[in-house]
């Protein structure tokens, strides 16, 4: 019993924690989106948001202000529309983006004295499938919204998203296939570890070195799956208004919004612990890490106190340049800012001096692994998140019939024989 | 041209927009664009204060003399509009947005006088062409306030006070 | 008959004929003038209308000048127009230019002339300038400002010549010359607004009219005056559902160019606050406002007897009434087997009339009504009709103002049921009041005491629900299970042409002169004579 009530307790925490990732990121990729969109077209973008007129974080309380705008605004439910599916559908998008996180692990299996917590909210045997099968069903919310907006606009979105997904799962699956023929399992924690190996001694085995063509397949379906740019036709607003979205409002459109952003790090998630190793930080297997923790931890700690002091300096540098400029409170800015990173660095200073992390303990090496591994993990979540941005603000959309012949005719055949070729590798290496 | 339904005439720019051969790959141009978009979003980062952006209420426009901004009525030295209610203005406006009612001003010097001279800035299309036909000099528009903010339609139908008092700096010259 | 050569071009005119209009009729323009009036006798003061003749060797003008055979005649010459710019550059010497200021600005001849054969440098300082009286007033409604006048003298010729009673005069000489009032005296006769007709710039203005509006944004409708049984005709000018003044408009036949005053401020009548503006319906507090759906349910429950049939009708027509009203209502009276009353009290509605233009008939359509039969006199067949078995119904009559007995007269009645524009001794009365259109808002025809029948043009569109008297007419007749079939007055004009003796004159049209109705010997025109003589006494 009091085992079974542990056990719940640790998948609790874990379900948690993903959450912690998923709606932690959002904000932040909201932000990222449009400070980044606004520095590649040489734009300020947002920072007009502040908290006490004092914060302005380059824009970062804007994506806060945007959801308090959509939760006070008035909620429209458009006259002729299927009122449960048109409810259903934001929250479908939603929950599907979130439950597709459940088989990604996102850390080695930790050791807490004899109980072994393996760090994944759930551990199927078959991972991969389930991923494949929620990244197809979350186009059902789309679908749904679309239908059941009673609008043309909304209508044609929810099929271009049908017929997007049919084209492009195809390839997104053999993609996976070759990967599994490749690697030789479909569970995601074996996968990882897989990809902890070494090529030739000195590669790491991670599925892009294993399967470049696969990935390239596999991240242009995943943009695909996600509706985004190039791919973003569902909510193309030239000519479908803003496709299956247009009829909602208020909170409803923020789950749409929100979701299209959780897919995005869902998708960010997949492709990093599929293709670039998951939680594996290269060259550093579990082993490693635990045993050369203490020169980790310290170099780590010096590293962050040097930042830290370069930020303070920067900000400084920021506050005596700016000073006068705008004559109110917001000069104050970078002046707390820079007191924080100093102290900040301080800090880490104080413990790099007074603790003497090289010379931490062998449990608290396994958790310092655990810790560089999630690390390792999000850092490649955050990259791939980036790099749907990035993507976006450089290409411009497909047109409809390019996407189909891209689907159907240069991507497939090129599954097609990815797959193949893999397969005949797997052979001739298992022979 | 790989992806044209109707062959390469029905894209526009012709044979000169034909893909050449490295570029239906898509995989290096991509890459490519991605590269610009990077070097424009790092030079940004660090170069923020060159960006040509204007950030608007911290920062104002620099206008020339030119500027024709929101309307003002001239004062004689007695501080009464030099306006002589000849609805010249009125009648040239071509959005109908001036309206003036005349009254027999008691004044030895002045015959005729505004009663009321209202501007409804709505209408206003900003064309100038009441300041060009004012026979007195008596309205003008170059007070520099091109921002028109209010919360309801009528504040934004101005009066004569309001627009002999209607300048940046509170002095009425 | 004589020929004359006007620059290259022949034209034939009556030999002595004053040779301006001899020139206007040949260019289809007047030469360019400030003092000559086809009304006045001639003054040759401006000097504007400068011509060279054939054989003269100095420029003369034209206004003083007579038709003579074969005379040349050029106005458009190098010469000409040289002359007439130093001349206008004279009357511009002294004027203050205050154009902003002036109500004159936009009919102003001498703007007029000065962008046709001016447009000079100015040769003196505005402040080096000879400086008059300005805002003057010099009567009741004429103001005046002596800094703008060119001593046309059009004003004082009018004083003198026409209404003969000498206010104004032209004093101090030179430079310093200006038209003023004689000392003691104002312009306060009956024509006073005649002379700010006549003068061509902002010397004499309107007190009426002053700073109201532009003339640029007037509108302009040709009309009659609906004062007195003369039909003077004027021009109404009005813009935006206002009218703003009025002015004459020359007809030889009936008010040449004159009109006056007590006629041109009648308008002021149709803004009035007692304006009728939506239908009535009498209660205990006064007359209480409703829909017009709910008057004619008024109107339907005051026909009805106790007994559930209908009531009988009588009704009282107007010489205020146009004819296609008048009209109407008599085939409404006819389809309907009412009672024809009479469209005046006795004596009533006349004043005294002066040897100019005004009628002792104060109502503009008497004469129509007498042709159209109606009876004039209405007092006793007023006191026979009543009876609580009738219902009256009015036409834009306020008989009850003339008799004190009204209110007697007309609790007799079952109930009583008046079109009408005002809320008037008469409406105060009535059961139910029902707003129609007055003369400035409806087309129509008023035939004056002479038997010239003049058309009316709508001007204003008049109270938002008011209707116009056919139409209430004829919704009337419906509620009396009667179609009569008419929608418009156009419609019952030509059913009068068809239908009735004596307007077969209108057949043809009407110019806007009007029409001279034929002369009709029965009982009723002889007592349109007699009417407008017994009203001259």
């Amino acid at each position: 019993m009091n085992e079974m009530l542990t056990e719940l307790g640790y998948t609790l925490g874990k379900i948690g924690f993903m959450l912690a990732v998923i709606l932690g990121l959002l904000p932040a990729m909201i932000w990222a989106e449009r400070k980044g969109a606004a520095y590649m077209q040489d734009r300020i973008g947002p920072n007009r948001a502040s908290i006490g007129g004092i914060f302005r974080m380059g824009g970062l309380v804007h994506p806060i202000a945007d959801v308090l705008k959509l939760v006070f605004k008035e909620d429209i439910v458009p006259a002729g529309v299927n009122r449960f599916f048109y409810h259903l559908a934001p929250f479908l998008v939603m929950v599907i983006a979130l439950t597709t996180f459940a088989v990604i692990p996102f850390g080695d299996a930790l050791y807490l004295g004899d109980k072994v917590i393996k760090l994944q909210v759930a551990d199927l045997n078959v991972g991969v499938l389930y991923i494949l099968a929620m990244t197809s069903l979350s186009v059902y919310g789309i679908v749904l919204a679309g239908w059941a907006s009673n609008n043309k606009y909304s209508f044609l979105g929810g099929i271009r998203a049908t017929s997007q997904m049919i084209s492009y799962e195809l390839n997104m699956g053999l993609a996976v296939m070759s990967l599994i023929l490749a690697t030789g399992t479909v569970r995601m924690d074996e996968m990882v570890q897989f990809q902890g190996h070494l090529l030739f001694g000195f590669l790491p085995a991670w599925g892009v070195v294993v399967q470049p063509l696969g990935f390239i397949l596999f991240l242009v379906a995943l943009f695909a799956e996600t509706n985004r740019n190039p791919f973003d036709l569902p909510e193309g607003e030239s000519e479908l208004v803003s496709g299956y979205h247009t009829e909602y409002s208020s909170l409803k459109f923020a789950l749409f919004f929100m979701a299209e952003y959780a897919n995005m790090i869902v998708g960010a998630a997949i492709v990093s612990t599929l293709f670039f190793g998951g939680w594996q930080v290269p060259w550093l297997s579990t082993d490693l890490l635990r045993a050369h923790a203490g020169p980790l931890l310290t170099g780590s700690a010096i590293g962050a106190t040097v930042l830290s002091f370069v930020f303070t300096a920067a900000t400084w540098r920021h506050y005596e340049r700016f000073r006068g400029r705008l004559g109110d409170r917001r000069e104050l800015e970078p002046l707390i800012l820079g007191i924080l990173f100093f102290a900040l660095g301080l800090a880490t200073l104080g413990y790099v001096v007074f603790q003497k992390p090289w010379t931490i303990d062998s449990a608290m090496a396994a958790h310092f692994a655990t810790v560089a591994q999630i690390g390792s993990f999000l850092l490649k979540t955050v990259f791939f998140a980036w790099l749907f941005i990035w993507v976006r603000w450089t290409l411009p959309r497909f047109r409809y019939d390019q996407l189909m012949r891209l689907g159907w005719t240069t991507m497939l055949p090129l599954a097609l024989l990815n797959f193949f070729v893999t397969a005949g590798v797997v052979l001739l290496v298992n022979s | 041209m790989a992806y044209s339904v109707h062959g390469p005439k029905a894209v526009s720019g012709g044979a000169g927009a034909r893909l050449r051969r490295g570029e239906a790959f898509y995989l290096v141009e991509i890459v490519r664009g991605m590269a610009i978009t990077m070097r424009h979003l790092l030079y940004n980062m660090f170069h923020s204060s060159t960006m040509p952006t204007l950030e608007y209420p911290d920062e104002r426009p620099e206008h020339g003399p030119w500027l024709r901004g929101r309307h003002r009525l001239m004062k004689r030295e007695d501080g009464s509009p030099r306006c002589v209610a000849c609805q010249m203005c009125a009648t040239i406006c071509p959005a109908d947005c001036i309206s003036i009612l005349a009254q027999d001003d008691d004044r030895p010097d002045v015959e005729k006088s505004p009663e009321s001279f209202e501007i409804n800035l709505l209408r206003c299309v900003y064309c100038g062409m009441c300041v060009e036909a004012c026979p007195c000099d008596a309205i003008r528009m170059d007070t520099g306030i091109f921002e028109l903010a209010a919360d309801s339609r009528e504040a934004f139908i101005v009066d004569r006070e309001f627009l002999l008092n209607n300048t940046t700096d509170g002095v009425n010259r | 008959m004589a020929k004359i050569i006007v620059d290259g071009k022949e034209h034939e005119c009556e030999e002595g004929q004053n040779l301006f209009q001899a020139i206007k009729a040949a260019k289809g323009r007047p030469l360019p003038h400030f003092c000559y009036h086809p009304a006045l006798p001639v003054a040759g003061v401006c000097r504007m209308c400068q011509v060279e003749i054939e054989g003269v060797p100095r420029p003369v003008i034209a206004c003083n000048a007579q038709v003579k055979d074969g005379m040349e005649v050029r106005t458009e010459t190098d010469r000409i127009a040289d002359v007439v710019q130093q001349i206008l550059n004279f009357h511009l010497l002294h004027h203050p230019v205050d154009c902003p200021v002036c109500d004159q600005a936009g009919e102003c001849a001498l703007q007029d002339q000065y962008m046709n054969y001016g447009l000079y440098e100015a040769s003196v300082d505005v402040e080096d300038k000879i400086h008059k009286d300005k805002v003057k007033p010099i009567g009741e409604l004429v103001m005046l400002d002596a800094e703008r006048c060119v001593l046309c003298a059009r004003c004082t010729r009018f004083t003198s010549e026409i209404t003969k009673t000498h206010e104004m005069g032209i004093f101090n000489r030179g430079n310093h010359a200006e038209i003023d009032v004689a000392p003691g005296r104002t312009l306060d006769n009956n024509y006073s607004l005649n002379t700010v007709d006549l003068c061509p710039v902002g010397a004499l203005t309107s007190r009426d009219f002053r700073f109201k509006r532009r003339v640029w944004w007037l509108e302009n409708t040709p009309s009659v005056c609906a004062g007195c049984a003369t039909g003077c005709n004027m021009t109404i000018d009005h813009s935006e559902g206002t009218v703003y003044r009025c002015r004459p408009r020359p007809n030889v036949e009936v008010n040449s160019y004159w009109m006056c005053d007590e006629g041109r401020l009648l308008y002021h009548r149709l803004h009035d606050e007692d304006r009728l503006r939506t239908p009535v319906v009498a209660a205990e507090e006064g007359p209480r406002t409703v829909d017009w759906d709910e008057a004619y349910a008024r109107v339907q429950s005051l026909l009805t007897a106790d007994g559930g049939e209908t009531r009988r009708v009588a009704v009282i027509a107007s010489a205020h009434a146009t004819v296609e009203e008048l009209h109407a209502l008599g085939r409404f009276a006819d389809g309907i087997g009412a009672a024809k009353i009479g469209y005046r009290l006795e004596g009533s509605e006349m004043g005294e009339a002066d040897d100019l233009l005004v009628s002792a008939d104060r109502t503009p359509n008497a004469e129509g009504a007498r042709r159209l039969g109606w009876s004039q006199f209405l007092g006793e067949e007023l006191r026979a009709q009543a009876s609580s078995d009738t219902v009256l119904l009015v036409l834009k009559n306020d008989f009850a103002a003339f008799d004190e007995n009204g209110v007697d007269l007309l609790s007799a009645y079952a109930g009583v049921v008046v079109l009408g524009t005002h809320q008037d001794a008469t409406m105060d009365l009535a059961d139910v009041g029902l707003p129609v259109l007055s003369y400035a808002e409806s087309d129509g025809l008023f035939v004056n005491e002479k038997g010239r029948a003049q058309e009316l043009h709508a001007s204003i569109a008049g109270p938002e629900s008011a209707r116009h008297a056919v139409v209430v007419l004829a919704e009337l007749g419906r509620l009396l299970g009667k179609e009569f079939g008419w929608e418009d007055p156009a419609a019952l004009r030509r059913d009068l042409v068809a239908t009735e003796a004596g307007w077969g004159a209108l057949a043809t049209g009407i110019d806007r002169t009007g029409v001279l109705l034929d002369v009709v010997s029965d009982g009723a025109a002889i007592g349109a004579e007699s009417g407008s003589e017994g009203g001259g006494e």
